[in-house]
């Protein structure tokens, strides 16, 4: 099958974007660090956030976690701000700004979790082959 | 509102769904220095099983050195990492193996393998050779005829003896714990090349700091002689003035690595690996061995997709 035609019937569609969706300010949310790897003996990251965010429209805004129901912190009439904050992580969640009272996200940022200990040992087995070098 | 409307929303919203999600897995290792971008909802995945298949790609420099006389070393720009597992069957970069038995303290399985030591004998150029170099390079004697004792004065062409592929079948067993991991392995060949065996050992253990790991790697392999005598052996029809025939025994080879990640991301992170192989004396007294170690290396990013 070819795919350019349905790649750019993709991109046409993606150009409709909700109306809701659409009236939402344009943010950018940053966050680092954005990587916790744990494994056997370090099952949890101990890791400093720092979090800043920038709109271009002057609004009331909300940052959360998803790993939390009520908002981080809210800022009023703010186009931008900062936040950190230390804790422990073992699952992935998602920072997100939105406005108070909306479930929309103006803007996210996913914090990831790498498990290097595998349930299966056997994707840890070593081979022994030429040409395996990693 | 009307159907045809209702289904192309639902359909914008499904190609949303997968636009995002495409570019997540395009920008996941970028996100350390990108924003994250307005307008672009992104659902987190529920902790999702593993998944059957693992496949990888190392792209970086690293090379691995060829014992075998006249042979090239072997260099390595890519490295692929092809995995499936299944609940009792697995594929892991062309080994098969069954599980037999998992335990929470080992799992042992059957494993299929293609012989390593072959890879060796695919880099091989014929040369000619005069008195000052016996075919590995350590005799400044004059070359002799094994036959009837004459000094030979002329070039003399040295060629590297064809040696086949073995699939070797065995046991395989892993242990893991708070010390690190061990692998215990016995291997016989099934397919009639050697008709040998090999015995190995090898422990390690990772350490992990932040987004760093390190993982240092200690074994031990014995390999039978008639395993050692197939792929190092000269016959002697294989024999000439510059390749006396020579009967490999079996012996113990030692090997020690360090594996070291730097995790940019879930997927990438940048690796340096080395190993170094110590061949059993049995292998590296014969004239085909120029060297009696085999040092791999490989440093560049590996992706795990």
């Amino acid at each position: 099958m070819n795919r350019l035609p349905r790649l750019a019937l993709a991109s046409c569609l993606a150009g409709f974007l909700p109306a809701a969706l659409a009236d939402l300010p344009i943010a950018r949310l940053f966050v680092k660090p954005l990587l916790c790897v744990t494994d056997r003996e370090a099952t949890v990251c101990s890791m400093k956030f720092n979090i800043r965010w920038k709109s271009e429209t002057q609004a009331r805004y909300c940052l959360n976690d998803s790993a939390r129901e009520s908002p981080l912190r809210c800022w009023e009439s703010a186009s931008a701000g900062t936040h950190s904050e230390e804790r422990e992580v073992s699952e992935a969640f998602v920072y997100w700004l939105g406005t108070p009272g909306s479930e929309q996200r103006v803007a996210e940022v996913k914090i990831d979790v790498l498990r290097l200990d595998a349930p299966d040992r056997r994707r840890e087995r070593r081979t022994r082959h030429v040409w395996d070098v990693l | 509102m009307s159907d045809a409307w209702l289904d192309l929303m639902r359909t914008r919203e499904t190609l949303m769904r997968i636009l995002a999600l495409s570019a997540w897995c395009t920008l996941a290792c970028a996100q350390e220095i990108q924003p994250g971008a307005a307008h672009t909802p992104v659902a987190v995945p529920a902790a999702a099983p593993e998944r059957h298949w693992r496949l990888g790609a190392g792209l970086g420099y690293g090379n691995r050195s060829n014992p075998l006389i006249q042979s090239d070393d072997i260099p390595v720009i890519v490295d692929l990492d092809v995995a499936w597992f299944g609940k009792r069957w697995f594929f892991d970069n062309g080994d098969i193996g069954f599980t037999l038995v998992d335990r929470p303290r080992f799992t042992t399985s059957v494993v299929a393998q293609l012989n390593s030591d072959r890879v060796f004998f695919g880099k091989t150029n014929t040369r000619y050779v005069n008195f000052a170099y016996s075919g590995y390079g350590r005799a400044e004697t004059p070359l002799v005829d094994p036959e009837d004792g004459a000094v030979v004065t002329g070039p003399v062409e040295v060629v590297i003896p064809d040696r086949d592929y073995a699939i070797e079948l065995g046991f395989e067993t892993l242990v893991d714990g708070d010390w690190g991991a061990a692998t215990l392995r016995a291997f016989h060949d099934v397919s009639g090349t050697h008709g040998g065996y090999e015995l190995s050992a090898d422990v390690s253990r990772r350490w992990t700091a932040g987004r760093v790991s390190f993982s240092p790697s200690l074994g031990v392999a014995y390999k039978s002689a008639r395993m050692n005598d197939y792929y190092w052996g000269v016959n002697a029809d294989e024999s000439s003035p510059a390749l006396p025939a020579y009967e490999a025994g079996g012996g113990f080879a030692f090997e020690g690595g360090l594996q070291a990640n730097y995790y940019l991301s879930r997927q990438l992170r940048l690796a340096v690996s080395i190993n170094y192989e110590r061949l059993a004396r049995e292998v590296a007294a014969s004239p085909l061995a120029e060297d009696d170690y085999v040092l791999a290396y490989f440093s560049g990013l590996a992706w795990t997709f």
